[in-house]
């Protein structure tokens, strides 16, 4: 019996460390931090990257430097697998980030939506140019009141790759492609003459169904919050999925490695992806340069938008940050300059988001992978036409549930409408939102 | 296998008492194809666990590019030293290594003695508490490591020693399981050699140290062995202290090859092929107490 006193105390001790743990989590207890964009800028700043964006980083930091005397810009390769781990941690104890960090577009809505005071507002700085940054970019890094939270950094602008020795062998003229009906038959053409499949995607992972449902300018939720894939648009893309699948002209792959593999093997005759993916090409598959071509991704119906969004990311300022002004500084400087930008793109493959970069002359260059086509040239126009659409703080669970669906009607044949909408019931019920229109 | 058939059959009582049949087809023979099955499921389960391995010494002398697509390599390729010279250049690696062998050795040094000795003391000496107190430190084995993160990030941030090797060493010094296994071992440690010591004159600390910690050496080896392991390979933790590219350790450097439109594998590859020679090198010399202190504690139970 004497040990229960002992247990006790212990126990209320680790009851208060918890509640002491709560308290400093919910951090901002400070006022928020209201940056000036007049201010005189100094001191030091360090920065958070990862891969070919730290090289980025490093670079113009040392440009940054000679450029403003007394100022120190330091960047560190966090690794990009696992830099979120080190972020949410560090926003969840309110300490231990540092002044600039780099954030995806897909996750900075949530981030955004769960921190709403993890981040700088970068709109006085930044402010004025929003008319020259991608749309989409601009509102998805932005809170519900407006306010940028993380600046856009490079685009993820969709095109349609197709290998175009393919296309010549089964006598297909890829300018003629202009809408999805035309890709089915092209690949069912392809399929018979080459033996080759039209396109692989991770089923599992949604094979691209929001890429295709943003192309239609539609997110999972419309601008009220409520759930919107039971939308004909959702269903028409879903049906595109479907389609393919039962004509045999799609092959499932498995992660990110899976469709490296199938596009070296020749199993991808066409490839939905954003600019990106060129440097994926010319660093793991070099030996197929010549082979392809880009042309638009294809419209639902003629007359449609020819792109979407997939990947690209932006840089934020934490409300930790020691010097924010200097740190929203040296993001002002990095991505709101068209040479900056573009010669971003240059050395190190970043597509920028912000519009003036993409009249550079570097875009116009005939490029040798793809047999000599200026693809930058048609990534560069279609970005200002990429489809703004709204994120909400379910996302990521929406996401696990339309990726189910998407399976049901891909791999198993489910009626695409009634598993959308099986979809938005189950999201209805997990996230207390309503389904539009009902 | 004929001449060892014929020999028994000879005298098949002496090769094997146990075996009551008759002498008809050589029970050597018949054991041997009785076994097959057992020495077939051996070789299939050597093979799965070698062809990792062997994977991963290919992998690391191809490039990358010719990693994805099929038919996949299966002889060495001529890359190994392009991709030394890009592990060593991406990611400075062997200056990643000496950081982690220092954190390892010295968290093996400083966690061995604290587990040593705490175990010791949970199981030889009786104190008022001592079952609350094992109590308390197998409580701590049961928090999950990610409840943990949070708070203990803000005692490191409130403490200035984020980015700093004291921050990765220290809060896990007192290890709950290497605590719990040494007293286990101490549980069975014979009290009458310790008696002895004591009745001889020597100190506390002069009986532990020279009469215990001699006998208890097995047990010891693998301690040493575990802590190092699991120090070696630690992940989640040094990544949230260290960020510093030259202070990163050999599991968080690698994963920063880990890139957002292309993974570096035969990088990724070679710098866990090296990462696994440490660990060999420390197996080879602990082995023989390894398995001693393994088979020790199957037989104590």
């Amino acid at each position: 019996m004497r040990s229960r006193t002992l247990l006790l105390p212990a126990a209320s001790l680790a009851a208060a460390a918890l509640l002491a743990g709560c308290a400093m989590g919910g951090g901002s207890s400070a006022a928020p931090v209201v940056l000036d964009p007049d201010a005189k800028v100094s001191d030091e700043i360090t920065v958070w990257s990862w891969d070919v964006a730290a090289t980025a980083l490093e670079r113009l930091g040392a440009e940054f430097e000679a450029d403003h005397p007394g100022t120190t810009v330091n960047v560190v390769d966090v690794g990009y697998d696992n830099a979120y781990d080190k972020l949410s941690v560090g926003l969840q104890a309110g300490s231990g980030l540092p002044d600039v960090v780099t954030i995806e577009t897909d996750r900075a809505p949530g981030y955004i939506n769960e921190f709403p005071a993890g981040f700088v507002d970068l709109t006085p700085v930044l402010g004025d140019a929003e008319a020259d940054f991608d749309p989409f970019k601009w509102s998805a890094q932005s809170d519900a009141d407006g306010a940028l939270k993380v600046a856009p950094w490079d685009s993820g602008t969709v095109g349609l790759f197709f290998r175009s020795d393919y296309f010549v062998d089964a006598g297909i003229d890829p300018a003629a492609i202009e809408t999805w009906d035309d890709v089915v038959s092209a690949g069912e053409t392809i399929k018979q003459t080459t033996g080759h499949t039209l396109l692989s995607l991770d089923v599992a992972t949604g094979a691209g169904f929001q890429m295709l449902l943003q192309q239609q300018g539609q997110g999972l939720f419309d601008d009220e919050g409520d759930i919107t894939i039971t939308s004909p648009e959702a269903v028409e893309a879903l049906t595109l999925l479907q389609t393919m699948n039962e004509k045999g002209l799609l092959k499932n792959v498995k992660g990110w490695d899976g469709r490296v593999t199938s596009a070296k093997d020749g199993d991808s005759a066409v490839t939905p992806e954003a600019v990106w993916w060129i440097g994926t090409l010319l660093g793991d598959a070099p030996e197929l340069s010549g082979t392809y071509g880009v042309t638009e991704l294809p419209a639902f119906e003629i007359g449609g938008v020819r792109t979407s969004n997939s990947g690209g990311s932006g840089l934020a300022v934490p409300a930790q940050a020691e010097n924010p002004q200097l740190a929203a500084a040296f993001v002002e400087y990095a991505l709101a300059d068209a040479d900056r930008q573009a010669s971003m793109m240059e050395h190190e493959g970043l597509f920028p988001s912000y519009l003036p970069a993409l009249q550079g002359d570097y875009f116009h260059e005939p490029q040798e992978y793809f047999g000599g086509q200026p693809v930058y040239e048609l990534f560069a126009e279609q970005t200002a036409n990429i489809p703004p659409i709204t994120f909400t703080t379910d996302n990521a669970e929406a996401s696990d549930i339309v990726a189910n669906a998407v399976v049901a009607a891909v791999l198993n044949g489910a009626d695409p409408e009634s598993a959308l909408q099986d979809a938005a019931e189950q999201i209805a019920t997990a996230t207390g939102r309503e389904i539009a229109g009902e | 296998m004929s001449v060892t058939s014929t020999l028994t059959s000879v005298n098949p009582r002496t090769t094997d008492a146990r075996d009551s049949r008759p002498a008809g087809a050589g029970p050597a023979l018949r054991r041997g194809i009785l076994r097959a099955p057992v020495y077939l499921l051996l070789a299939v389960t050597s093979v799965l666990a070698v062809v990792p391995f062997l994977w991963m010494v290919v992998a690391s002398t191809h490039p990358t590019s010719e990693l994805f697509g099929t038919p996949l390599p299966v002889l060495p390729g001529g890359e190994l030293w392009a991709n030394l010279a890009r592990l060593q250049e991406s990611v400075n690696f062997s200056q990643v290594m000496l950081n982690s062998l220092g954190i390892a050795v010295i968290y093996t040094v400083f966690s061995s003695i604290v587990s040593i000795m705490c175990g010791y003391g949970l199981a030889t000496y009786r104190f008022r508490g001592r079952g609350i107190l094992l109590g308390v430190v197998l409580v701590t084995m049961m928090i999950p490591m990610q409840v943990l993160l949070v708070p203990l990030f803000q005692m490191m941030a409130s403490a200035g020693w984020i980015d700093s090797y004291q921050a990765v060493i220290l809060p896990f010094l007192a290890n709950a399981f290497g605590i719990f296994l040494m007293r286990q071992g101490f549980l069975d440690f014979p009290v009458s050699l310790i008696e002895a010591a004591r009745i001889d004159g020597a100190s506390e600390f002069r009986t532990f140290y020279r009469i215990v910690l001699p006998v208890a050496r097995p047990q010891i080896a693998a301690l040493v062995i575990y802590t190092f392991i699991s120090q070696w390979n630690a992940f989640i933790w040094p990544l949230l202290m260290l960020n510093t590219e030259d202070r990163y350790t050999v599991p968080v450097a690698l994963n920063t090859m880990i890139g957002m439109s292309r993974v570096d594998y035969s990088g990724l590859m070679l710098g866990s092929l090296l990462a696994t020679l440490p660990l060999m090198l420390l197996f080879l010399v602990f082995q023989k107490q390894f398995v001693s202190g393994l088979l020790g504690g199957a037989v104590k139970g």
